[in-house]
């Protein structure tokens, strides 16, 4: 089952969108393309994988064929796309054997990312490879790949911090309001106003799951359509001081020229909150808050511009855990590099297999039908018994024993000890020079000359 | 009580719990500093051993019939132990890792303090209501110093958040909300306040028993502790009392609690 892994594609690391977008593939296209590349020459398998920011083929091709496989596939995606721009042939880059492993591993683990520690990766990775399976275009070498690239993602994000943190503006609100609260379930939202940012928190929010969700706007109509869009209740604009003082986190984002959320209307409503923390989430600008309200207890007001700044500070963090992440990664492409070595000896393994088996099972069924054929007492059954095994040691020495003895460079003999728990004393050693190293070899050689090689005994796999 | 009981030597039980807090704590410090959960896992398992030794040398000292009641200074030394073990229980499932930091170094060194101070002249009047007295107040101002401790956290975390420092070591590590800290808080001053109120009326007799007067600086500073957790237990279930009111009345009661030991502690070293 050897193979060279092979990678062809491009990312936002080597195209800008308006070149990526000339390969980018549609669902509907994905498993014609696929079908393309998986008959490519020197092709044993193959999977794609097309998202905003990578056109990816991942494959295996028979030892030696990976730079013929990859020539080709990169042939037949830019077949797709007859007009392709010389910018996407630039772009495109090819990794064959080790550095394909370990881009694939480095991509699953989210380290090859335009945001590092990204989650969405794993999952369309996993869709790809659930494609090509399906379709029979993936199979041992790359499923062994994904499943451990997939372990080593796993390991990466559990044992480092590439994933801790908020990398988008409008994810930011739920960490902050969980600094706050802890667990989220049970807290009341309220969103203000109807901009897009908000609507997007408020979104974040409730995949957070929390318990209700309020939105209130100058404009019944928008407020109602956004709730509409949300999932969650439209009120009053007149109700906000109710409004507020049951909230635990507020996302304002209006268009209003003044502040709407200004510290008389706060103390106001402190009182109703028996100083129950509230989180703000100021998104707008100019601002809904006056930030002196920030100052009361329980206020936890947060702008557009600390909402960056939390961003860039976990995405400073996710930097520093990606060198962390980069050993993990190692080590897990390392686990598989032996994998794929140790597949090179499979079928020796196998017929070496084969082979004691069979001799085994012959010499088996001889003392098996000389036991049912004569009465034999108790000692005469032990000695049977004992002269088929040392059949069967001779039989499988002989070869081995006179390979030994041809071999000038002793690297046989370094072998046997290496692959047997091999006591080797020194001839003379034992001051019985009467024999000669050939002694414990001439009780396990065949009878005939202690030399002549038995005629092998062929016996079906099932009987074994 | 004899005197040769009050000085029993420390044992070696007590040298290797002091050492491994001591290792526990630059442990527990640099991993919440330096925001890495796994050395602040390390030092947890490392101060677990710590409580395990400590628990061996108060065992080994009650052989010796140097009980946790015997005495002030034994009974700091299980105080001590109390906290850590707090700690330890709370810190399975909550992230209080900078709690850690906090208690374990100041475990270290209140054992230090209960094993190597001075003994001082031993306690004849120590009856069965002192020592329940003392067993008492013991608990109490352990699960106060539990409190206190997270009290304390809670203001470093609400100070950072406020000023919005995104790259403190608070933000960066993995830590309990501030919610989660006020409850936690409020939970154990509620537990602790009950057995340190107790400890104050047994307190009280044992005084009146044996007639040495209520003017004494320690016993106002006892009497400060008790107002500060009543009106915070008062001011949360009547007035709606949390987050940082609360956790500066849980800090400042400590403090009173831990004046009242400090006090206790000085006398019974000079013998006074």
């Amino acid at each position: 089952m050897s193979a060279e892994l092979f990678v062809v594609g491009l990312s936002w690391r080597t195209a800008p969108v308006a070149v990526r977008e000339h390969l980018a593939f549609p669902e509907d296209e994905l498993g014609h393309v696929l079908s393309d590349v998986r008959n490519a020459g020197g092709v044993a398998e193959a999977m794609l994988i097309s998202t905003c920011n990578r056109v990816e083929v991942y494959g295996a091709a028979a030892p030696a064929e990976g730079a013929r496989a990859v020539a080709e596939v990169e042939r037949a995606l830019l077949a797709r796309r007859g007009s392709a721009p010389a910018e996407v042939r630039r772009a495109l880059y090819e990794h064959v054997g080790a550095p394909a492993i370990d881009h694939v591993f480095r991509v699953a683990a989210a380290l090859d990312s335009l945001v590092v520690g990204e989650a969405q990766i794993l999952g369309q990775l996993k869709d790809a490879y659930a494609r090509a399976h399906a379709t029979g275009a993936a199979g041992p070498i790359l499923g062994r790949c994904l499943e451990r690239a997939w372990s080593a993602a796993k390991r990466v994000r559990t044992e480092t911090a590439i994933a801790k943190g908020a990398a988008n503006v409008s994810s930011v609100a739920v960490e902050l309001a969980a600094r706050v609260f802890g667990d989220l379930g049970g807290k009341q939202v309220l969103v203000i106003g109807a901009g897009k940012m908000s609507t997007l928190a408020a979104r974040h929010l409730k995949t957070a799951g929390v318990a209700g969700l309020v939105v209130t706007n100058r404009s019944p109509e928008r407020a109602a359509h956004l709730a509409a869009a949300l999932g969650a209740t439209a009120r009053p604009w007149g109700e906000l001081p109710e409004l507020l003082a049951k909230a635990d986190v507020v996302i304002s984002s209006t268009g209003a020229r003044e502040p709407i959320l200004t510290t008389a209307l706060m103390k106001k409503v402190a009182k109703a909150r028996r100083w129950r923390p509230v989180v703000i989430v100021d998104i707008a600008v100019p601002r809904d808050a006056d930030p002196a309200i920030g100052k009361e207890d329980g206020v936890y007001l947060f702008d557009i511009d600390d909402l960056e700044r939390v961003v860039a500070a976990n995405l400073a963090e996710r930097g520093k855990a990606a060198t962390a992440a980069g050993r993990i990664v190692d080590v897990e492409v390392a686990h598989f590099h032996a994998w794929l070595r140790a597949q090179k000896v499979v079928p020796t393994i196998r017929a070496l297999r084969d082979h004691f088996g069979q001799v085994g099972a012959a010499e088996a069924d001889k003392v098996i039908a000389l036991l049912h054929k004569k009465e034999l007492g108790p000692a005469e059954r032990d000695a049977a018994i004992r002269r088929a095994i040392d059949l069967v040691i001779a039989k499988l020495l002989h070869h081995p024993q006179m390979a030994l003895k041809a071999d000038e460079s002793e690297a046989l003999a370094h072998a046997a000890r290496t692959l047997f728990p091999l006591e080797v004393v020194a001839p003379g050693a034992h001051g019985d020079h009467g024999h000669d190293d050939d002694h414990g070899a001439g009780d396990a050689a065949p009878p005939a000359d202690g030399h002549a090689a038995p005629a092998p005994i062929s016996r079906p796999a099932a009987a074994r | 009580m004899s005197g040769r009981e009050l000085s029993a030597t420390p044992s070696l039980a007590f040298w290797v719990a002091l050492a491994l807090y001591l290792i526990a704590t630059i442990g527990l410090l640099t991993g919440f500093l330096r925001a890495r959960p796994e050395l602040s896992r390390q030092a947890r398992l490392v101060a677990i051993a710590a409580f395990v030794c400590h628990g061996i040398d108060i065992g080994w000292r009650g052989v010796l019939s140097v009980h946790p009641a015997a005495s002030v200074r034994e009974a700091l030394g299980f105080l001590a132990w109390i906290i850590a073990g707090g700690y330890l229980a709370t810190s399975i499932k909550r992230r209080i890792d900078l709690a850690g930091a906090v208690l374990v170094p100041m475990v270290g060194v209140v054992l230090g303090a209960a094993r190597l101070s001075p003994t001082g002249a031993p306690q004849d009047d120590l009856t069965l209501l002192g020592r329940i007295h003392i067993s008492l107040a013991t608990v109490g101002v352990a699960l106060f110093g539990l409190a206190a401790a997270l009290a304390f956290i809670y203001l470093l975390e609400e100070r950072n958040l406020k000023r919005k420092r995104f790259d403190a070591a608070s933000w960066k590590a993995p830590v309990e909300s501030l919610a989660g800290l006020d409850a936690m808080a409020q939970r154990l001053v509620m537990a602790g306040f009950p057995l340190f109120t107790a400890a104050m009326v047994l307190g009280m007799i044992w005084t009146s028993q044996r007639k040495l007067g209520m003017a004494r600086p320690e016993y106002a500073a006892a009497t400060i502790t008790w107002l500060c957790y009543a009106g915070l237990l008062g001011g949360r279930l009547g007035l709606g009392w949390r987050g940082r009111r609360a956790a500066w009345v849980t800090v400042a009661g400590f403090v009173a609690a831990l004046l009242v030991l400090t006090i206790y502690f000085v006398r019974r070293a000079v013998g006074a």
